[in-house]
């Protein structure tokens, strides 16, 4: 029970210090707040969120996929000349979306079939996406003028609240449901937390991470069209950092690194927590240059958390 | 084993003849004109500084991926150093031990929190890229020294470049250090097996804080180097050359399982490489596509590095 | 029909040795059958195959009439196979209930698990087993019993007809281990095939109807339970009579002055523990895997943290920080696992020997290949090694000649090793190779290093060791002398009533 417990205080209390960013943030500048900044943070958390839905499953499974920023930029590109080339845009969305899928069944392939080591093969693939994208766009934005599709992207609920948050959200309760509530999704945990016991226990590792992969590249092609739509253009830039961004933030939220913990509620909380950050950073006028680096460091931190967190967690499970 | 290993060299220099002989025919000859070839010598000094530092590390099993990073960071910071009027060799050895800096904190990410190598070299990567442009407010800075732009852009008889001598010597010397030492054996031996290197009475903590450093050291090194050649630090530096150093050490037969490989593997790796690279501009490939074949060729070096793994383990 | 499981012909080699030579035999349902053989007789490797875990080079698997090939363990569970590993598979962070159904939770109309559902199952088959666990602990709270308990809840929940048990009463005590017995007596009254590996002879001749003896990858013969006795087993496993072995050793008798004096060590596994080791001495460590053995040594080695307590070499206090001082110190560590800590598998028989002498061979900084070169021809031949040359890699030597390079290792005429540490060195090595590593530590006592030999096989440790201290749970209980060991007497020491029965749940 106490493990549980765990679990669950290390969200309480990362929740404690989101609220308290969002404070001191506001202390500096009260527009922080305002109606306008907390759309924009949300519709920035949408994207990112989408990302570290797909990074959150892998995570658990101790996998890691760092071409998700390159699937989602080639997404975006992709839906672009789809609609540009007349397809209506819910056609094209479901095709972008399976074109993601095949991004991620070529992650799959090489990770699974041909053995490769998991972060290399996903690096490798990172900079042949990234290359094509270059090459169709000849590093230009692709304009997207069919405003049909931009309701996708800036369609509001109440006026605040994005339709792109509004997909986040629906997104992390259905795979939050998924990894709690089904059978796969316990082999997703199982997988991460020994591979060998879940390969005995006629679980399939391999296809559970192949699946695992297929889903994220879906869901990072769907976060790149989404964002196409809120910008009405393709950008060839988009989503250099989206796989560590998505790292960071299921980090930040107590998904492990090592694989089988970690929980969708606490991606989201870490998703809000890096957007919050990020936002601030930005608010309060601290240069451009050094939210880089700012942000690099939440992510070394992130992992030194998930490092003690760990051990606490082994010593937990250890009896005396 | 020796054998193996023997017909693999052998088929990587049946490649890069492959390769070289294909680009001539290709360009009409312009490929092995005196001109390019100084071209291609040239590209090779940064990439085998960075093969250098990355191979070591993949021989004891670790990997870096903030090399390019710190490179930049580090060149950067020399040019900066520079332009305050700071002489040249203080701003040389403050560079170097900043690259050396940033290293160890790899080691420490690595060695003391237990962070996987790649995460904790991505993470540190992340916050380096931020550091070049914060140095020169995001523009680049001009180097006037003529001992910097002497290192990078001299040249021994008004053709070999000087910093060529510098990489390949290095290349000599590192492979003699792995190849004939303790330190090197040791470098073998825990990227082999860690824990029974130290129950033998090694310090795999103590050989993987030299590697990390080391590393740093030559990419800062590297950075510098380029920056003389251009007479400029800007903010992308050698950041594009880091993936080209760690699939030129996967060509030249090191694996990403740790163990094994060698300079001399890294070394044709190199050639391979950068021949592959220079020829395509030579017959006139769009920029672009070579982004995508760079990365399919780290993917190829990959999958042949699997298929050799693998019959090692049949034999 | 009636049920049987039979093997054809089978056959499986690892890099360096025929792990099974042509196995055949048949099970038949309603009947426990026992598989018996000394550590790396190739039970284990049978029963991987079994499980669909690793495929043999030959041979098939015929269920009641039907011809298998498992190429995963998924194969294997679909046609009704369990396997109970003696290393427990579990995902400790998980509860007991998803544990015993992992790979099949009941799920609801919805295709969402029902949860109800799975505690009530788990909780219906926790009664059968007579147990008062809560389904839904997490199993890495659970102590190592009951975590084993869990694991044969999850083969019986699948209903398999065939179930195998390899070593399940290891870490179980008197009642659970009769439970234990109660079930197998069931399944075998429903007509399943139960497969049963043990090393208690005791529990053969209680629960098990037919007997298969292996020895070194072949079998040697099949036994009727109720028709042999326990001499003519071991006589079959051992490959002649048991005893002659250690009886033949030629000893050392002349003991020197203290040579390690261990008083109060603690650190997080190990308990105020005490004891000393005198020049020329063989002394053993016996115990129930876990009680701490290893530990106390990788303390000693300088791996382990020390928390308190205080060693003494030749009189002088020592505590190293890093097993480099502990080398540099004159001790040696052959440890437990040696292809995980031993041996550098990917490389020469030379790179192995050579470790730690390495700034011994050293002039001018650079290595003195001509020196290495000897010392490892001097091992091969000394331990007489066999393999063509010292550039043979590691990984493609039998165990027992690996075990010869981590000897020759740390007895190169270039080391002076004064405490040499061995721990479990002769698992998974043929029975004249053990011989032989017998006779060598001998040997090294005669030169007068001081020997810690751990074993958890009870005839060698007394067998071979002066004298034998027995450890429960971090502690020592008891030290034996040699003239007075017996297997009881050490049994008594290493287990008592309280050893693994502290409980189902952490409170």
């Amino acid at each position: 029970m106490s493990f549980k417990k765990l679990l669950r205080s290390s969200n309480t209390a990362l929740l404690i210090i989101t609220v308290a960013v969002i404070l001191l943030f506001y202390s500096f500048n009260q527009s922080f707040l305002s109606l306008e900044n907390i759309r924009n943070i949300m519709n920035s958390m949408s994207f990112v969120g989408v990302l570290a839905v797909g990074m959150t499953m892998l995570l658990i499974c101790g996998e890691v996929d760092l071409s998700s920023g390159a699937i989602a930029c080639f997404g975006g590109v992709v839906v672009a000349l789809l609609i540009n080339a007349g397809i209506p845009w819910v056609i094209a969305l479901i095709l972008t979306i399976l074109f993601g899928a095949a991004c991620g069944l070529i992650n799959a392939l090489l990770i699974n079939k041909l053995g490769f080591m998991n972060f290399i093969a996903t690096l490798g693939l990172m900079s042949v996406f990234q290359g094509f994208v270059t090459v169709i766009t000849q590093n230009k934005n692709i304009q997207i003028p069919t405003q049909s599709f931009w309701v996708l992207g800036s369609t509001t609920l109440f006026n605040v609240i994005p339709l792109p948050f509004i997909i986040m959200l629906v997104l992390m309760i259905a795979y939050s449901i998924i990894l709690s509530n089904t059978g796969f999704g316990r082999s997703v945990y199982m997988c991460g937390g020994n591979r060998r016991a879940a390969r005995l226990s006629g679980i399939n590792p391999k296809r559970v991470s192949s699946i695992l992969y297929i889903n994220n590249g879906a869901l990072a092609a769907l976060a790149g069209a989404v964002l196409a739509a809120r910008m009405h253009t393709a950008s060839p830039m988009t989503g250099g950092s989206g796989a560590l961004d998505a790292i960071t933030a299921a980090v930040l939220g107590g998904v492990s690194f090592l694989g089988g913990a970690g929980k969708m509620s606490g991606c989201f909380i870490g998703i809000l927590l890096l957007n919050v950050f990020n936002a601030g950073l930005t608010a309060v006028g601290f240069p451009p240059y050094w939210q880089i680096v700012a942000r690099g460091s939440l992510l070394v931190l992130a992992l030194c958390f998930d490092f003690v967190g760990t051990l606490a967690r082994r010593r937990a499970l250890e009896r005396e | 084993m020796r054998k193996i290993i023997r017909t693999k060299m052998f088929a990587l220099f049946l490649l890069l003849a492959a390769i070289v002989i294909i680009y001539t025919v290709l360009s009409d000859g312009a490929f092995v004109s005196p001109k390019n070839i100084r071209n291609i010598l040239q590209s090779t000094t940064v990439v085998s500084l960075l093969t250098i530092g990355a191979g070591t590390l993949m021989i004891a099993g670790h990997i870096d991926l903030s090399l390019g990073g710190i490179g930049t960071m580090c060149a950067m910071l020399a040019a900066y150093l520079l332009r305050v009027g700071v002489p040249w060799y203080i701003a040389l050895i403050a560079a170097l031990a900043m690259g050396g800096i940033c290293g160890a904190f790899n080691a420490i990410l690595v060695n003391e929190l237990r962070l996987q190598s790649f995460i904790a070299t991505l993470a540190t990567a992340a916050i380096t890229q931020g550091f070049a442009p914060i140095i020169s407010q995001g523009k680049q800075i001009d180097i006037y020294d003529p001992v910097f732009k002497f290192l990078g852009g001299g040249r021994f008889l008004n053709y070999v470049p000087y910093s060529l001598i510098i990489s390949l010597l290095a290349l000599l010397v590192y492979g003699i250090v792995l190849k004939n030492t303790k330190f090197g054996r040791g470098v073998y031996l825990i990227g082999g097996n860690p824990d029974a290197a130290r129950l033998g009475g090694l310090r795999p903590k103590r050989i993987s804080y030299a590697l990390f450093i080391n590393a740093g050291c030559l990419s800062a090194l590297a950075g510098i180097l380029l920056a003389g050649r251009l007479q400029t630090a800007n903010t992308v530096g050698i950041t594009n050359s880091q993936f080209a150093g760690i699939t030129a050490a996967i060509l030249g037969g090191i694996s990403f399982g740790g163990g094994t490989g060698g300079m001399g593997g890294a070394l044709i790796g190199i050639l391979i490489l950068n021949c592959f690279n220079n020829g395509m501009t030579v017959i006139n490939v769009s920029p672009y596509w070579q982004t995508i074949a760079s990365g399919a060729l780290l993917l190829i070096a990959l999958t042949v590095d699997f298929l050799s793994a693998r019959r090692r383990l049949k034999t | 029909m009636e049920r049987y499981l039979e093997f054809k012909g089978i056959k499986k080699a690892f890099p360096g040795v025929q792990a099974l030579k042509e196995i055949s035999f048949r099970a038949e349902g309603g009947r426990v059958l026992a598989l018996l053989g000394e550590n790396g007789a190739g039970k284990s490797t049978l029963l991987k195959i079994l499980a669909g875990d690793l495929s043999a080079d030959e041979g098939d698997i015929i269920i009641s009439g039907k011809k298998q090939n498992f190429t995963s363990p998924f194969d294997a569970i679909k046609a009704g196979v369990s396997v109970i590993y003696q290393e427990r598979q579990m995902i400790p962070a998980m509860s007991v209930m998803e544990n015993i159904f992992a790979g099949a939770l009941p799920k609801n109309k919805f295709g969402f698990i029902d949860k109800p559902r799975l505690k009530r199952e788990a909780q219906e088959i926790i009664s059968k087993f007579g147990l008062s666990i809560d389904p839904t602990t997490p199993v890495g709270r659970l102590s190592v019993a009951y975590q084993q308990m869990v694991e044969i809840m999850k083969a019986y929940r699948r209903g398999s007809d065939i179930i195998a048990f390899d070593e399940p009463t290891a870490s179980l005590a008197e009642a659970e281990i009769s439970i234990l017995f109660k079930i197998i007596d069931e399944l075998k009254r429903e007509g399943k095939i139960i497969i049963y590996v043990s090393h208690r002879m005791a529990e053969i001749f209680q629960i098990t109807d037919d007997i298969v003896v292996f020895k070194d990858g072949a079998l040697v013969k099949t036994f009727v339970t109720a028709q042999t006795n326990e001499q003519e087993l071991i006589r079959a496993m051992v490959g002649r009579e048991i005893g002659d072995t250690y009886a033949n050793l030629s000893r050392n008798t002349v003991y020197g002055d203290t040579l390690l004096e261990v008083k109060n060590l603690v650190t997080k596994k190990v308990k105020d523990v005490s004891f000393t080791l005198r020049k020329g001495e063989i002394l053993g460590f016996a115990g129930l895997v876990g009680a701490g053995r290893t530990e106390v040594v990788r303390a000693l080695f300088g791996v382990d943290k020390i928390i308190s307590g205080e060693i003494f070499l030749e009189g002088k206090p020592i505590a190293f920080k890093s097993p480099t001082e502990a080398v540099a110190a004159g001790l040696a560590l052959c440890p437990e696992d040696r292809k995980e800590q031993g041996l550098v598998l990917y490389r020469s028989i030379r790179d192995n020997v050579s470790i730690p002498v390495l700034s011994k061979i050293c002039r001018f900084f650079f290595l003195d290949r001509r020196a290495e070169a000897e010392l490892a021809d001097n091992a091969v031949e000394k331990y007489s090694i066999k393999t063509p040359d010292t550039d043979k890699i590691v990984a493609e030597l039998s165990g027992g000649n690996q075990q010869k390079v981590i000897l020759g290792r740390w007895t190169s005429e270039k080391m002076t090793t004064r405490i040499l540490i061995l721990d479990e060195p002769t698992k998974g090595i043929d029975v004249g190779t053990k011989a032989e590593i017998y006779q060598r530590v001998c040997d090294f006592a005669k030169q007068g290093i001081g020997v810690i030999f751990i074993s958890s096989e009870l005839p060698e440790v007394i067998g071979v060791s002066d004298r034998i201290y027995v450890m429960r749970e971090g502690r020592i209980t008891g030290c034996v002398d040699r003239a007075d060991a017996t297997e009881e007497k050490i049994l008594s020491l290493a287990m008592s009533d309280t050893a693994v029965t502290d409980g189902g749940e952490a409170k």
